[in-house]
């Protein structure tokens, strides 16, 4: 007889949702809803009539801790739709931003993700905020990695957080030699420490995987050997920076993109029949309430080839770098390798940038309503916005934001693990869930409409 | 001191080199403090008030050696909006110790900004030498542009030094042409925003400089932080600046105590009309000290 049990809300990570998950009389996941309940704060729709140059500021609001990638890819959708080249030290400026802030956001994630963890070889948790070594030096690395690739993405992109450099057409400003070489120093200073940490963390994801048990809710649970397996593959659009419709080969193609309401991918109401207080820190949701994520959900469902995909690290490697790794502790593990490629690829970018080059097209065309898309690599994987621009004006806009596609993912990852485990598979994810929630479109039948405008 | 702000030691101070004098408004101050912090250190970039597109609009820009520090010398009797560049100094610029020179306005907004920095990320620690310049009033460019094309009946491209002082505005050319108008004539192109000012040798700048109280080609300095003190008695040391007592300077601290009462008295008053109904508008104005 399977139970239900809701962990509401979830913990360590950025924005608001929960978990509703069906369990056997083990307490392992015969299925699993993990479902964002941030509200809907509609940016698509509010941004219809904007100009083009408002609405990837706008979208950067979306989320703080990666608006490098809605920024970047709202204004390079904007750029797609209007037709617009950019220079190329603009686009190296971009790059430099772009892995400035992969650099933060993986360390950030790095303190998300710790506290679940155990130092290698022992059975104590990892707490960050502990001021015993060997913690304490860790997470001193973890800020001075932070510190780093937000200097470098304030010099680069104008603002760490909200980045006010890029401007449809490229950039507002270049840098100075100085600043290019602050970048470089800062760079070099990053490339020591992001090998140091990405070893101690793949070390400590390795001693998690040989793990049997973890302790939640003051008992053992078994770790499963297959803990965050899934059957959903990968997409993802480049290892690095993205992709747009501007591209001679574009990596992504929107006509295998379809999106579905939450009303077809979730569970229907149920009652919660299980409540843990001992669940850390304040118990799960009590018994008897209702859970309904059929109409709770705040997101869409975006659809590749009919399916829900995996986006992020190990999408990037799994389909650029023959990466393999399958499960939680392989996401995590991917996510870690990203280290490197960020602060080198920032170091090349910095080397060709000629800080005389102009940054700004010398003609920007107002557009004329076609459609145009660009993919970002956000931290958490492809975020593709999708726009079309008339006469300087928004006409349509659309986010498809890296949670978004990871929710129904990783919710059918939950399957066969103890439900105290659940948040150990959400977190590999690095969920970002104001990033997920956005608005969706229906017609008169209800059924999603964004498909037919690409028709 | 009340009328004058904080300070730890004040000086009769002018520039130790004549290339920095020969274009300087009075003692150089201002360009050889900059340009002694760039030579060592102190500072690696300086937000100053650069020549603009038109004779005599200042153009904030970011000078990171002593011949961009040069070419920004003289007082433009116009608005320079030098705060526009705070944050991009740290940002495009990659600057990481900021020198700034500014109206006392400016300076206000440079101290506001570290201490309350909305939208100001990075800036707080970055500030190295704020350097405040006394200012009476100051003019929109198209006041000025009169005052000098009309009332002086000069053509402002040839207009090689701009003075205030001794109750007159006075206009050189590079053939000697001195024109001079009295500052009751200039009273109406001031910018209204000046009349609520309390402030006169800008109080809040790490040393303030200006040119009265002392004999023309000298500035009266007023050093009053401790980052203050310990670059300009360096700077002195090194040569860059001659400083000497204030003792017996004519007209001295007397009068730019006077001035300042002057200014301070008057546009306290100013701000106490606004606070008022019978003040033209229906209800009292807005008083941002309040």
């Amino acid at each position: 007889m399977s139970k239900v049990v809701e962990i509401s809300p979830t913990t360590r990570h950025e924005g608001h949702s929960k978990l509703v998950l069906k369990v056997n009389d083990e307490g392992i996941i015969e299925r699993g809803d993990w479902l964002s309940i941030t509200p809907v704060r509609g940016v698509e729709k509010l941004a219809i009539g904007k100009t083009y140059e408002q609405v990837p500021k706008i979208a950067s609001r979306v989320c703080g801790i990666c608006p490098i990638a809605h920024t970047l890819a709202a204004t390079e959708a904007m750029e797609a739709s209007m037709g617009v080249e950019i220079p190329d030290d603009a686009y190296l400026l971009r790059i430099i931003l772009q892995c400035a802030n992969r650099l933060h956001s993986h360390a950030l994630h790095d303190i998300l993700a710790l506290p679940d963890m155990y130092l290698p070889g022992t059975d104590s948790k990892i707490n960050p905020f502990s001021p015993e070594e060997p913690v304490r030096s860790v997470a001193k690395r973890i800020q001075t990695l932070r510190m780093i690739g937000q200097t470098i993405g304030e010099i680069a992109g104008g603002e760490a957080v909200h980045p006010s450099n890029p401007r449809v057409g490229g950039m507002y400003k270049n840098i100075t030699p100085r600043a290019r070489t602050k970048i470089y120093d800062l760079a070099k200073q990053a490339l020591p420490l992001a090998r140091e940490q990405m070893e101690f963390m793949i070390a400590v994801f390795e001693n998690y995987a040989k793990r049997d048990w973890a302790e939640m809710c003051g008992r053992e649970v078994a770790i499963p050997k297959d803990l965050g397996f899934h059957q959903q593959g990968y997409m993802a659009t480049d290892p690095c920076y993205g992709s747009s419709s501007l591209d001679e080969h574009p990596t992504w193609d929107p006509a295998r993109w379809l999106e579905v309401r939450p009303w077809d991918w979730y569970m229907g109401e149920e009652e919660i029949t299980l409540e843990d207080p001992a669940y850390p820190v304040g118990g799960t949701t009590k018994a008897g309430g209702k859970a309904w994520p059929q109409m709770q959900a705040c997101t869409g469902v975006p659809l590749y080839d009919g399916q829900p995909v995996e986006v992020g690290p190990r999408a990037r490697l799994a389909m650029y770098r023959n990466y393999d790794r399958k499960g939680a502790i392989g996401l995590n593990i991917a996510r870690e390798m990203e280290y490197m490629d960020s602060v080198y690829k920032m170091i090349e970018a910095a080397d060709a940038l000629n800080t005389s080059g102009s940054v700004v097209a010398d003609v920007i065309p107002q557009g004329d309503g076609t459609i145009g898309w660009a993919a970002n690599e956000a931290p958490r994987g492809a975020d593709v916005h999708l726009a079309k621009v008339r006469n300087g004006k928004v006409e349509w806009f659309s986010m498809l934001v890296p949670t978004t596609w990871n929710f129904p993912t990783c919710s059918r990852a939950l399957t066969g693990a103890p439900w105290e485990l659940a948040e150990v598979i959400v977190r590999a994810y690095d969920p970002c869930v104001s990033c997920a929630t956005h608005m969706i479109v229906l017609d008169e039948d209800n059924r999603l409409v964004a498909q037919k405008l690409l028709e | 001191m009340e009328y004058l702000g904080q300070y730890k030691a004040v000086y009769k101070a002018k520039a130790g080199c004549e290339d920095i004098l020969s274009k300087a408004q009075d003692g150089g101050i201002v360009t050889a403090m900059f340009a002694y912090a760039l030579e060592t250190g102190i500072i690696d970039g300086a937000i100053v008030a650069g020549p603009g597109e038109e004779a005599y609009k200042p153009e904030p820009m970011i000078a990171t050696t002593v011949d961009e520090l040069l070419a920004a010398r003289g007082t433009k009797y116009s608005i320079s909006p030098n705060m526009a560049l705070i944050k991009e100094a740290t940002r495009s610029y990659g600057l990481d110790k900021i020198g700034i020179v500014g109206t006392p306005c400016q300076i206000q907004a440079v101290r506001k900004a570290q201490l309350y920095p909305i939208g100001m990320r990075d800036v707080p620690d970055k500030i190295a030498l704020a350097l405040g310049i006394f200012c009476m009033e100051n003019f929109p460019y198209q006041g000025l542009y009169q005052m000098v094309e009309d009332h002086c009946a000069t053509k402002i491209d040839n207009v090689t030094k701009m003075d205030i002082g001794k109750g007159k505005f006075s206009v050189y050319t590079e053939r000697g042409v001195n024109a001079q108008i009295p500052l009751k004539v200039t009273h109406k192109y001031e910018q209204p925003g000046c009349h609520v000012c309390l402030d006169y040798v800008a109080n809040l700048a790490d040393i303030s400089t200006g040119s009265v109280g002392t004999p023309d080609g000298w500035s009266t300095v007023f050093v009053r932080s401790a980052a203050g003190e310990a670059a300009f008695n360096k700077a002195v040391d090194a040569g860059w600046i001659i400083a000497e007592s204030m003792d017996g300077v004519k007209p001295g601290l007397e009068l730019v105590t006077k001035l300042a009462t002057e200014k301070i008295t008057k546009n306290q008053k100013y701000i106490e009309h606004r606070a008022h109904a019978e003040h033209e508008a229906l209800k009292p104005l807005r008083n941002p000290y309040i």
